[in-house]
């Protein structure tokens, strides 16, 4: 996985898993990198190329989410959690 | 634990129910001893495994009173720690000094003592007087809105007599006059199917508690805010987000629930919400009808007793008010619980007004409040004891 996308309270984090999981797009909740945003103690990460899905899972689905980060660096960590 | 131990259900009869259910269903108390051996973590806080099923678990929660409530926006169902704190909320935050306020002479004090506060300091308050059985007409509430008023605050059913509420008409005047309105859903969360639509309501909070019908733990409760109503909290402190700033998160639910959240009563609401819609919340009510039935006819036909509101297992949730000639109320509560092991609340009910409304200030009822976990053998044998009671005065 090489995206990050944050979120303004992790009760939108939980309701987001829920509906991506669901939809079958694979997703890992991890701790939200500082370096990122301070908002949320978690985020989700994915794959970037399901940028465009995700964006509408969440408009559909009455989601709010802070922001869109492509993160290759997350890569180590998702490789990590992929073993 | 008590003396009783496993017989402890055989041995009495709870009628309490209308201050706090009891029994709650097996799975809650499971669901709660698995929750505290196994989910551990802070919700919302660390992005540890615990922490993480913790917060899953507080979605699902939300999830839960969603279906019940039929509104699908979790994020304005808020958790408090009892209705009463979540009622305040809402007073303390949606009126102001020079405010009107609109509510009804069958209010607990968990919202009149507020609006007395406030009326202490400039805001004018209206009590709607409440027909002997507890009914209000909506005209007269109608009647009574100004061009300040900013809240009507309404119980959906009356804690004392057992009254449900024109709720939806009162609701269509507030939505027409795009008034605020809180409605007390204590005695109606879990009992009957909820007949506002919040989805429709947006001026409308629901305010809950999970311990009476909803057979969670005590210590749990909470508010179903519609899109319209902005709620300012009234406790401020860490929400696990925005953590670099020292200012309250804008963002709901985070918003108004600050301080670690209470997971494992909130596990167990969540079994007990769980569990009513399984058995269907229209075949619980079908089950406390029978109840009613049974009790009010037993009761109106034993001499000397005096039944309070509607007598009509339509109008009612599953409680019901009586005195005893002219035994008084903790007399009685008295001798049902000492000589007969029926468990039941009298007195005032923390709530004078009602009392005042029907009649009965301020020596109070007797009031017993049924739950599914009632039956039909236990009513007859509560009629049994007061026959006695009344006969050995």
């Amino acid at each position: 996985m090489d995206a990050v996308i944050t979120f303004f309270s992790s009760q939108q984090v939980f309701k987001a898993e829920k509906v991506l999981k669901n939809n079958g797009i694979s997703i890992e909740i991890i701790p939200g990198p500082r370096e990122i945003s301070p908002n949320c103690g978690v985020a989700i990460c994915f794959e970037y190329e399901n940028k465009k899905e995700l964006i509408s899972l969440f408009d559909r689905n009455n989601i709010m989410y802070e922001k869109i980060y492509y993160y290759p660096k997350i890569k180590k960590l998702s490789n990590w959690l992929d073993n | 634990m008590l003396d009783g131990k496993n017989n402890l259900k055989k041995r009495i009869i709870y009628f309490d129910n209308a201050a706090t259910s009891w029994p709650k269903p097996e799975s809650v108390i499971h669901s709660m001893k698995d929750s505290l051996e196994n989910l551990g973590g802070s919700p919302g806080r660390s992005g540890h495994i615990l922490s993480i099923n913790s917060s899953r678990m507080l979605e699902s929660v939300r999830e839960s009173l969603g279906k019940y409530f039929k509104y699908q926006d979790t994020s304005r169902i808020i958790f408090t720690k009892n209705i009463t704190e979540a009622l305040n909320n809402c007073i303390f935050s949606l009126v102001k000094p020079g405010d009107h306020v609109i509510t009804s002479s069958m209010e607990h004090n968990s919202v009149m003592r507020p609006l007395r506060y406030l009326e202490k300091r400039g805001v004018q308050l209206t009590i709607v007087k409440c027909y002997s059985d507890g009914l209000i007409d909506p005209e007269n509430i109608l009647k009574k809105i100004k061009k300040n008023t900013a809240l009507i605050a309404i119980t959906h059913a009356s804690n004392v007599t057992g009254r449900i509420m024109p709720a939806r008409e009162i609701a269509d005047i507030s939505l027409e006059k795009e008034i605020p309105i809180v409605l007390d859903c204590a005695q109606t969360a879990g009992a009957i199917e909820m007949d506002i639509d919040l989805n429709k309501y947006k001026n409308c909070i629901i305010a809950f508690t999970g311990h009476k019908n909803m057979f969670g733990p005590t210590g749990t409760g909470g508010m179903c805010i519609g899109k319209e109503i902005n709620i300012e909290p009234i406790i401020f402190g860490g929400t696990g987000s925005e953590s670099d700033k020292d200012q309250q998160p804008k963002v709901l639910p985070d918003r108004l629930e600050s301080g670690t959240i209470n997971i494992t009563g909130l596990v167990g609401l969540k079994t007990g919400i769980d569990y009513i819609l399984e058995k269907g919340i229209n075949n619980i009510r079908r089950h406390e009808i029978e109840l009613l039935k049974r009790f009010l006819s037993g009761l109106g036909q034993i001499k000397g007793s005096r039944i309070y509101g509607p007598a009509d297992p339509k109008k009612q949730v599953g409680l019901v008010s009586f005195n005893l000639n002219e035994i008084s109320p903790s007399e009685v509560g008295f001798l049902l619980d000492r000589k007969y092991s029926i468990m039941c609340r009298v007195g005032l009910h923390c709530n004078p007004n009602a009392h005042k409304t029907i009649g009965t200030f301020p020596q109070g009822t007797v009031r017993f409040g049924f739950s599914y976990f009632n039956n039909i053998e236990q009513i007859d044998l509560a009629l049994k004891a007061i026959r006695e009671i009344i006969f050995d005065k």
